[in-house]
């Protein structure tokens, strides 16, 4: 490593060179003949796996290549710190990057060494435990292809590149992104802001537009369709007013469906279209909820939502369901995913913002004829009913939570929010959407209600059925 | 926040309210707060560490201080204050601890593992405080003397 951790001595030994072409030409132009052929090693990387793939970081960020034992806990550090740990007198904190990017980490047994590297960034160092180490490959820069976003362990602001060498697939990792300190990581979140900023912008645009569409339209056609149109938007803010209920964007087809039966429905009646009260806004919205809301899911859906589980999944399931009301639906979900994946780590984070109807989720407590036999493996009998199994319960975390809020819940797996989105300001869906994006990676499911749809986005392609509207993380 | 940790936090702020200045207590609406919010002028902090990681705060202003305080002595046959002393300090910081105290006991019991940093106390106007990543449970508490907020704000360590 000190041959390569001295550039000094690089940069004098390539200075020499443009001196030997000015005397001998005809020595240079062989010499170079030779050089395209082989081909100069100018990046060299140390390699090591995690989760059974091959990462390089780069050798001049690498002080050293360590063996650490008996690391320092930490309190109150974020999960993927280890701890901090003494290199010769020198203390410095240790990341676990198989933590840090949500891999499985082969557990060692207690008291033995682990593999990593100390990296030294400016004045910074820090060590990184990973599963282990490989060797120093030297590689031609020139080789090194830009990231893929198909290598969706690792996020990919994460990568500076891609390179192959003897039939391997190394991922470069651009460590001073990673461990980026202050300046960069508010940078970041500039950057971030940034993104999130125009697509805001660009939907309320887009409500502009469509507003501007359906103005001049409305000047220039029959009176009959101005009135429509208008009575619609009324609707909208009726919806919006009654009940906080705002499926411009996530619910549209349902919204201009229902609005027809509606106008026929009240005409029949008698009535005015418009939405007078809460209970109008109510009836308006009869058609709108999923199937089994407020329920156990029935067995009919339970299959349709074990036809959506992809095949694969990790040890670890984290699935996010949030809004999730007295709890009826996470219960189902917990019963649906032990079925499915047997021996799985299950872990269900469960919020609402309903502070009466996620207090009683806990210890929920039904009459038998609630719930459909498929759940009965996993029941108890409780003094005034039955309720679930303490395998199932130690699964779910309920907690009186907002969703427009900062979550704590680590990256998930699976999201459940069925008839949630729409119930958000239009503001604040464009945030939680983010927020889904945030804490997912590739191949992750989002579960949303029958009438809903997720906007327009790169991060979501639907997978779903009639019955169970579903999305995969792209 | 975690459902079960709600009603230990609400129950024992009633209870030793209501048992140190013997005073009728009503208990507004919980809410939840994810953005910066203002303090009031007096804030007793107590940090908590263990399963999870936060911070307890009681809000309230100075002349609700003052006359909290000067109950709290009252009631052990001492001198009530007139401002916002070293022994008003040293009172409200005992508040703050019985209660949480109590609450974190409670949780102990139902099988959750909390440990509590020494109280700390802030005065000042037109103060703020701000948790980045954590959403904190608002316990509003009315009494004669005024309204005392309990300002919970608890993750679970991942």
């Amino acid at each position: 490593m000190s041959t390569t951790s001295d550039p000094a001595a690089l940069s004098q030994e390539t200075e020499q060179r443009p001196g030997a072409k000015t005397r001998v030409g005809g020595l240079n132009q062989h010499q170079m003949q030779e050089e395209d052929d082989i081909e100069t090693v100018d990046y060299k990387m140390v390699t090591f796996s995690l989760a059974g793939k091959d990462y390089g970081i780069d050798i001049l960020k690498i002080k050293e290549i360590a063996k650490f034992s008996s690391f320092t806990y930490v309190p109150n550090a974020p999960p993927f710190v280890s701890g901090v740990y003494n290199l010769r007198g020198d203390i410095i904190s240790i990341i676990d990057l198989r933590v840090m990017f949500n891999l499985p980490a082969e557990r060692k047994p207690e008291g033995s060494a682990e593999d990593g590297l100390i990296l030294r960034l400016d004045e910074l160092m820090i060590g990184v435990v990973v599963d282990s180490i490989d060797k120093v490959v030297g590689i031609v820069s020139s080789r090194i292809q830009p990231p893929h976003p198909i290598f969706g362990d690792v996020n990919i602001q994460y990568i500076s590149g891609v390179v192959e060498k003897d039939g391997r697939l190394y991922i470069i990792l651009d460590v001073d992104r990673i461990f980026a300190k202050g300046k960069s990581t508010t940078e970041e979140a500039e950057s971030l802001s940034a993104v999130v900023a125009p697509e805001t912008s660009a939907a309320s645009d887009n409500i502009d537009e469509l507003k501007q569409q359906t103005i001049p339209g409305l000047d220039g056609q029959s009176s009959g369709k101005n009135e429509e149109e208008l009575d619609l938007e009324f609707i909208r803010e009726g919806l919006g007013t009654f009940r906080g209920f705002y499926p411009d964007g996530i619910a549209d087809s349902w919204l201009h469906r229902r609005y027809s039966e509606w106008r026929a429905e009240r005409k029949k009646q008698g009535l005015d279209v418009q939405l007078t009260g809460e209970d109008d806004a109510d009836n308006f919205m009869r058609t709108f909820f999923s199937p089994y809301s407020n329920r156990f899911l029935g067995e009919d859906y339970v299959e349709a939502v074990k036809a959506v589980l992809p095949e694969e999944v990790s040890k670890n399931i984290s699935v996010w369901n949030p809004g999730c009301g007295k709890g009826y639906e996470t219960y189902s979900l917990a019963t649906v995913l032990r079925m499915r994946y047997p021996g799985h780590i299950l872990k269900i984070w469960a919020g609402d913002n309903d502070l009466l109807s996620i207090s009683t989720a806990p210890n929920l407590v039904f009459g038998a004829d609630a719930v459909p036999t498929l759940y009965e493996p996993y029941l108890v009998e409780a003094k005034n009913g039955y309720s679930f199994s303490s395998e199932i319960k130690d699964a779910i975390l309920f907690e009186y939570h907002d969703v427009t809020h900062t979550s704590t819940v680590p990256d998930i797996d699976i999201i459940v929010a069925r008839d949630l989105m729409s119930f958000l300001h239009p503001k604040q869906q464009a945030s939680v959407f983010n927020e889904f994006s945030q804490k997912t990676s590739t191949g992750a499911l989002l579960i949303v209600g029958q009438n809903e749809h997720v906007p327009e986005s790169q991060d979501w392609q639907h997978v779903g059925t009639s019955v169970v509207n579903a999305y995969r993380r792209l | 926040m975690r459902v079960e940790y709600i009603n230990p936090f609400v129950e024992s702020a009633y209870n030793v309210l209501q048992e140190v200045l013997s005073v009728e207590i009503t208990r507004g609406e919980l809410y939840l707060k994810s953005t910066s919010m203002p303090v009031l002028g007096v804030a007793a902090i107590i940090g908590l560490a263990g399963d999870v990681e936060g911070r307890v705060l009681f809000d309230m202003s100075k002349d609700t201080a003052i006359k909290i305080a000067s109950g709290m002595l009252e009631s052990m046959e001492m001198e009530p204050i007139e401002e916002l002393n070293d022994m008003g300090k040293a009172t409200i910081t005992e508040l703050a601890n019985m209660i949480t105290g109590q609450a974190v006991t409670k949780l102990h019991n139902l099988g959750f593992k909390f440990d509590l940093t020494p109280p700390a106390i802030f005065t000042g106007d037109n103060m703020e405080i701000a948790d980045t990543g954590v959403e904190a449970l608002i316990v509003p508490m009315e009494l004669p003397f005024g309204k005392i907020e309990i300002n919970v704000a608890i993750r679970e360590r991942n």
